[in-house]
């Protein structure tokens, strides 16, 4: 193999914009996040070298209003036939620089794809958050306000709890929605998202899904408090903090679609984050080879370089091995979102969607978190070193493992749906 | 909620005399007393702290002084038989702060080597003792084996490239290395224990003051975990040391490698036993599924399960270990060579276990694992670091090529 772009995937699933956009934003990314990446950590709190850099990414090259229509400035992603793909080659692109970078920019979808993909798409709300993102000179984040102090991950799990313990309420006050709760760890919080999208319930305690409400929440509102960022393992260029919601009135056409149809709408996050993370794992994945390639090929070990070493070449090929796969997968799993409205393909909220790629999610997950552990211990002295960046992969990725319900969830979302569980 | 460790975690006692239980037990104090109660204070005012902690074990409770044989002013703990007390201080001083763990046992290591055979090593040992006696901390490291680099044909310990030389003249030796990384503390060390190789390429041990005219130490190494161990590259160049500093006694670097992977096994698991206290914790307070305890729930049970069993194996694997030392009546090749091998296997096995305990448990933890408030992830930082320089390069190759070559009496490999 020749290069890192040799790893597989389908060739009949890469998109129009994968095959124009790709080479310009790796061309981008390896000169304004690569050079910089080893002193991201340092940078966690303020962004000084990490915002210049997504200003390049998500206005220069117009990422940020990837989603929303061409008519109004946008890209018009959201409703093209390579929707899932698309994203999947620009979180992999990101994911090989530093995931963290490329979740901060996919989670600015998140919330945005509840209004903007058939057949959930709510036009009135397209055009009023449009032009804060197409008409911006500077990078403008959105953020999903989803997990609650006390429920870890119950929202996520939708589908059996139905929104039964989400705390923070909406009431319709005339035409004003009044939104009230605490939530914490969005990506693109700590300050740094010009928009929320709030996960609510109009009736505390209720699990019928009517009573679930998808609210938009500028982030500049009276009432809306949002802390500082917390300092974690890895994933600098991500920021997380705790969001307050006191009181904070919104006008009630900000409500995604209304009951019933919020749920199902917000749903669709699941897929989508999945599959980004998938790609975040990929992409990353595709860096380990490139700096794992340098080092076997240059270090020795009795003497030889440690790739012509027959033990060391078993770990070593069954790490590009990992990688290889794990491209199939995400690209199978990319595939299986854009299929969502052909005839053979399943609705993005449906058990089988949501069910197969969660199990993907997690299968490339293990795959990645055991590849760079694995790679560490090639490097040996070298392998928790700044300086090969592998050890910078291992800590951020691991948090992709952990998300979005984390491995537990997507265990039961896969049983559920391979053995018809009733109960769990 | 308050667990003792001890019936959680069962260690066999009777391999401890009544002295090591005090010195155990004090540890175990100054680890709760000083870090463990006080985990966000430590946290926060890491930088600070640090050193005022460490200086608490090593000079107030005297942990720097454990290997010293007792007629130069130590402990007197330079026997192999003091190999389960040592591990039983390095799971508490671990489970209180892995740097701190990795930075206690490397003295009691440069000792048990200086001592190995005294009547050779005396002026060095009264020299070392004398230094390390004082009331400052003193920080030793350790260079040993490494990768080396394509086309460049080293001297070989097992395979493993040996990456300094040491020069034999009337006066005394000439050392010379170039880009050396030591396991840790290559930037803070004022004495190194330098695994070289004399012109036939014999492997041997030179032993370095940290002052030595031609050392040269490379910029700061920003790392995983141990940040606070303060690593460099280092340059020997041209080092001219005394006779008695380097040493070539059969079976010195395997008995090195032994001690390493013991005590650095300790300060591994002892880190993952404070892990399992945060877990627990944390268990004990989270709900899903809208209500249910997490670890009434058989699936976050079965992790949970599997985070206990992995350190408590490990726990009991190093303990076997410590044993085995101890139990050496002599130190003939076969019963080096064979010690060598399980310490390789063991210590091996209980990092990896270890880890796969931690990285299992931060996937229950979810966000919580991930944030710097718990702790665990400082935890899960360190203790891959130590997994990972411990082996010093391509894996699991070079333990699995030491067990084959002693099982199955390879000689090619």
């Amino acid at each position: 193999m020749k290069h890192f772009d040799e790893f597989s995937r389908q060739e009949e699933y890469i998109s129009p914009f994968d095959r124009h956009f790709r080479r310009l934003l790796r061309k981008t990314i390896e000169e304004s996040i690569m050079p910089f990446r080893r002193q991201y950590d340092e940078d966690w709190k303020d962004h000084r070298l990490i915002e210049p850099a997504f200003d390049k990414i998500m206005v220069g090259l117009g990422l940020q209003k990837g989603l929303f229509p061409m008519e109004y400035g946008g890209m018009g992603l959201a409703n093209s036939d390579y929707f899932f793909r698309a994203g999947y080659m620009v979180c992999e692109e990101l994911g090989r620089a530093d995931t963290g970078f490329a979740v901060a920019l996919g989670v600015t979808y998140w919330p945005l794809l509840v209004i903007s993909v058939e057949p959930y798409v709510n036009e009135r709300l397209i055009a009023e958050f449009a032009p804060m993102f197409c008409n911006a000179d500077r990078a403008v984040f959105a953020a999903n306000a989803m997990t609650e102090p006390q429920g870890g991950s119950d929202i996520e799990n939708l589908g059996l709890l139905g929104g039964r313990t989400i705390r923070t309420t909406a009431r319709l006050e005339g035409d004003e929605w009044v939104i009230n709760g605490h939530k914490l760890w969005p990506t693109n919080s700590g300050g740094v998202a010009k928009l929320f999208g709030v996960p609510c319930t109009t009736k505390p305690g209720s699990n019928d899904p009517k009573d679930f409400a998808f609210i938009y929440v500028p982030a500049d509102l009276p009432g809306v408090t949002q802390g500082g960022a917390y300092e974690k393992a890895g994933m600098a260029a991500d920021k997380n903090g705790d969001i307050w919601f006191e009181d904070v009135r919104v006008p009630a056409w900000y409500r995604a679609h209304g009951p019933g149809r919020d749920a199902e709408a917000f749903y669709q996050l699941v897929p989508f984050g999945q599959v980004m993370s998938c790609a975040f794992l990929t992409g990353a994945m595709m860096n380990l080879y490139e700096r794992l390639y340098e080092f076997v090929s240059t270090r020795t070990y009795n003497n030889r370089p440690l790739k012509e070493n027959d033990a060391i070449a078993g770990v070593i090929g069954r790490i590009a091995g990992d990688i290889d796969i794990c491209r199939i997968l995400g690209y199978e799993s990319a595939m299986i979102g854009d299929r969502r409205n052909k005839p053979y393909g399943k609705p993005l909220i449906s058990e089988d969607v949501v069910g197969r790629i969660r199990n993907i999610k997690d299968f490339v997950s293990d795959r990645a978190v055991d590849c760079f552990g694995k790679a560490m211990d090639v490097l040996g002295l070298y392998g928790a070193d700044r300086d090969w960046d592998i050890e910078k992969h291992w800590r951020d990725i691991k948090i992709v493992q952990l998300w979005m319900g984390g491995k537990q969830l997507c265990q039961m979302e896969a049983a559920r749906y391979f053995f018809n569980c009733e109960t769990l | 909620m308050a667990r003792n460790l001890d019936d959680l975690f069962v260690y066999p006692t009777q391999l401890l005399d009544e002295e090591s239980l005090s010195v155990v037990r004090l540890v175990r104090q100054w680890s709760d007393r000083e870090i463990v109660s006080k985990r966000m204070e430590y946290r926060e005012g890491y930088e600070h702290l640090f050193a005022g902690k460490r200086k608490k074990l090593c000079i107030d409770i005297g942990l720097q002084k454990l290997t010293i044989p007792a007629d130069l002013g130590g402990f007197g703990w330079n026997s192999p038989s003091k190999a389960p007390a040592m591990l039983a201080l390095a799971f508490e001083i671990g489970r209180a702060d892995a740097s701190i763990g990795v930075l206690s046992v490397m003295p009691w290591v440069l000792f048990l080597m200086v001592t190995r055979q005294r009547e050779h090593e005396e002026k060095l040992c009264s020299a070392l003792a004398s230094l390390y006696s004082e009331e400052a901390v003193r920080t030793p490291s350790l260079i040993l084996t490494g990768p080396g680099l394509k086309g460049i044909q080293r001297p070989l310990f097992f395979s493993r490239s040996i990456l300094a030389s040491a020069e034999q003249s009337e006066s005394g030796f000439t050392l010379n290395g170039k880009d050396l990384r030591p396991l840790i503390a290559g930037g803070l060390a004022d004495f190194f224990c330098v695994v070289c190789a004399d012109r036939s390429g014999k492997p041997c041990i030179a032993f370095v003051p940290g002052d030595a005219k031609g050392l040269q130490r490379g910029h700061s190494i920003l790392m995983t975990g141990l940040n606070a161990c303060g690593n460099s590259q280092i340059d020997f160049n041209s080092v001219t040391l005394p006779m008695e500093n380097v040493v070539a006694q059969e079976g010195n670097l395997e008995e090195l490698h032994t001690w390493v992977s013991l005590l650095l096994g300790g300060v591994s698991v002892g880190a993952a036993m404070n892990f399992f206290e945060l877990l627990a914790d944390w268990s004990e307070s989270r709900t899903i599924k809208g209500g249910v305890l997490l670890k009434e729930n058989p699936l976050c049970a079965s992790v949970l399960a599997d985070v206990a069993c992995e350190i408590a194996l490990s726990r009991l694997l190093l303990c076997d270990l410590a044993g085995i030392v101890a139990a050496q009546k002599e130190s003939g090749p076969e019963t080096i060579r064979r010690t060598f091998t399980y310490a390789g296997m063991i210590g091996h096995r209980a990092q990896k276990g270890a880890m796969h305990a931690m990285n299992r448990g931060l996937e229950l933890m979810g966000s919580a694992g991930y944030a710097k408030e718990w702790h665990v992830e400082k935890h899960w930082r360190d203790v891959k670091t130590i997994q990972s320089i411990l082996y010093g390069v391509a894996a699991e190759a070079p333990l699995k090529m030491d067990t084959a070559r002693f099982f199955y009496n390879c000689t090619e490999i």
